[in-house]
């Protein structure tokens, strides 16, 4: 075991400021549904039974020696108080309901947004829009949009209650979709693409005109709680999918001015990489000091340590599928690895490559916990 | 290169619909124009695979040449299929909705002159065996990205074995999470992350399978 001379929120911190903590920290990245699965629980049970779902994610929590405080401290959402704030959530299927009672949430993509909403998003501005037009998202009632956004708020906020009355810390307060992974969602990948190259005018002007009011919710998650980051969700615009002149246009400076807004205001933004951004690293070294960059295994978080070591703090990225059909010596050797060279200087949180699955097998999880505990990086 | 290649390989549709439009009411040979336009998302499907290209290009082009033949397809009177170098039964596995990796791959093997049978996502095993049956297809690609859905690519896999006709199927499993310890969990031939290179292993495949 290494000593440990800092408080978790300490070692998370100066990792984020680029200095070397006393150890590496880690933060598996939302272990809730691994737990309960863990635990014996149906993926509807952990969905809606909440007592048992909480008291299964704590108790796993202890069981694999505690962690450097939980990321998202359960499944719900927490939402600005406002209709626009709450529809520009993507709906998911839910297990029980929409899936197989013993499936996990999966996103439910549809063409939501139509070709001409481009327009109308630009003339009337983001909330006029959704305040119009909200049935579009969610067949509710405003009134019932509104109740069930505020049920899901004080859930987030009792479920970190959880984790800060013991002691642990929690870490994000709100989470946004970037305006491309937003229209993407909502329009389809196929749908939106060919926006790209039919309408990339009317598409752009739609961005400018959310891209304020979506820092601004943002920074009205943060204000419900005194969790200081806000998860940047993207996926859909990095180099898997798009040349680069695509994400100069549509990504880059939308990414750019939402980080920017969010450190002035004191808030640690989380840009969650999901899928390859290899390609789209070097810009990353202009997103302002004070982001973590989190990468899920399919970017090269090796090559993300040579292009952005000394400038950005980099998360992740144990696989998925090493945490569910890996040996606990396969973990610790990509574990340690990463500590060795990623963490090689600081800046580096070791975490899983997205999400904890489901189906990881304990063991595993705690070796790459084990990891950051035991193991020094060289030099 | 054509101008019809050249607007399919460049992204333009406009000027793609244009000159086929203006070719068609010039009297020409509607068959021919097809040939042109198989050989603009052919070249597309190569830049893809050399990652000159990438993902929206493979979309946009896939698009232009739907629109195209949208306008081709009135004027043919036989058949237009050509022949294809095999048959593949491909499809995202039970419990499981994504569909883009399944997607990417689907575009380039009907490039490369597969007959694809895809049979979309959330597909039961008993389904996949069924389409083998039916279509005869010699290799079976899958897809899953969460990994509980390994589970399902296992029991088809199994479903497969059960039927008797294991021996004659080479199985290709792929997506985001896809590593070689869930190849050998599943029972798969092969595995891959990328889907240029899924292509490549199911030519070989053919190559095997027709010796």
């Amino acid at each position: 075991m290494i000593r440990e001379t800092m408080t978790p929120q300490q070692r998370v911190q100066a990792a984020i400021d680029l200095r070397v903590p006393d150890r590496v920290p880690v933060l598996p990245l939302q272990t809730h549904f691994f737990a309960c699965r863990y635990k014996g629980l149906d993926g509807y049970e952990m969905v809606r039974d909440v007592e048992r779902a909480r008291q299964a994610h704590i108790e796993v929590f202890y069981e694999l020696g505690g962690f450097d405080g939980q990321v998202i401290p359960g499944i719900s959402y927490i939402f600005p108080r406002t209709l626009p704030g709450i529809v520009r959530e993507p709906l998911f299927k839910i297990p029980g309901i929409d899936l197989p009672r013993d499936s996990i949430i999966q996103h439910d993509e549809r063409e939501i947004l139509q070709p001409e909403d481009y327009d109308l998003i630009a003339d009337l501005g983001w909330k006029a829009f959704a305040e119009k037009y909200y049935n579009k998202f969610n067949p509710r009632t405003a009134p019932e949009i509104l109740a069930w956004g505020e049920r899901q708020t004080a859930k987030y906020i009792e479920d970190g209650e959880v984790w800060t009355e013991r002691g642990v810390p929690v870490y994000q307060g709100g989470e946004i979709y970037s305006p491309l992974m937003f229209f993407s969602m909502f329009r389809t990948l196929q749908q939106f693409t060919l926006d790209l190259y039919r309408r990339p005018d009317r598409v752009e002007a739609a961005m400018d005109a959310i891209v304020d009011d979506f820092i601004q919710y943002g920074i009205e998650q943060v204000s419900l709680t005194s969790y200081p980051w806000v998860m940047l969700v993207l996926e859909r615009g990095g180099s898997f999918y798009y040349p680069l002149k695509i994400f100069e246009r549509f990504e880059w400076p939308y990414m750019k001015k939402m980080t920017e807004a969010w450190v002035k205001v004191g808030i640690t933004p989380l840009l969650h990489f999901d899928q390859d951004w290899t390609l789209n690293l070097p810009y990353f070294k202009e997103l302002p000091k004070g982001c973590i960059c989190e990468f899920d295994s399919a970017t090269d978080i090796f090559k993300a340590k040579e292009i952005l070591g000394g400038k950005q703090c980099i998360m992740g990225d144990v696989r998925a599928s090493l945490l569910t059909h890996g040996t606990p010596d396969e973990v610790v050797e990509y574990c340690n690895r990463l500590i060795d060279v990623v963490g090689k200087g600081g800046g580096f949180i070791l975490s899983s490559g997205c999400y904890v699955p489901v189906d990881a097998k304990f063991e595993n999880v705690k070796a790459m916990i084990d990891c950051a505990k035991t193991h020094a990086p060289v030099g | 290169m054509s101008e019809l290649v050249d607007a399919i390989v460049s992204l333009k549709e406009e000027e793609a619909l244009e000159i086929v439009r203006y070719r068609l009411e010039a009297g020409e040979e509607p068959m021919s124009l097809v040939e042109e336009a198989r050989g603009g998302i052919t070249i597309v499907g190569e830049r893809f695979q050399s990652k000159e290209y990438f993902l929206s290009e493979l979309i946009m082009s896939g698009e232009i040449f739907k629109q195209v033949m949208s306008l081709i397809e009135p004027k043919l009177t036989g058949d237009i299929r050509t022949e294809t170098i095999g048959n593949i039964v491909l499809g995202t596995v039970k419990g499981d909705i994504h569909n883009i990796g399944k997607d990417i791959v689907a575009s380039l093997l009907r490039i490369a002159g597969f007959e694809v049978f895809d049979l979309g996502t959330d597909v039961a095993p008993q389904t996949f065996v069924e389409k083998l049956l039916e279509t005869g297809a010699p290799i079976l690609g899958m897809s899953a990205l969460v990994t509980p859905s390994f589970e399902s690519m296992k029991d088809t896999v199994k479903a497969i074995e059960e039927e008797g006709i294991r021996d004659k199927i080479k199985v290709i499993i792929g997506g985001g999470m896809v590593i070689k310890q869930i190849k050998d969990y599943v029972g798969a031939d092969a595995f891959t992350r990328d889907a240029a290179e899924g292509v490549a292993i199911c030519k070989e495949f053919i190559e095997v399978t027709q010796k």
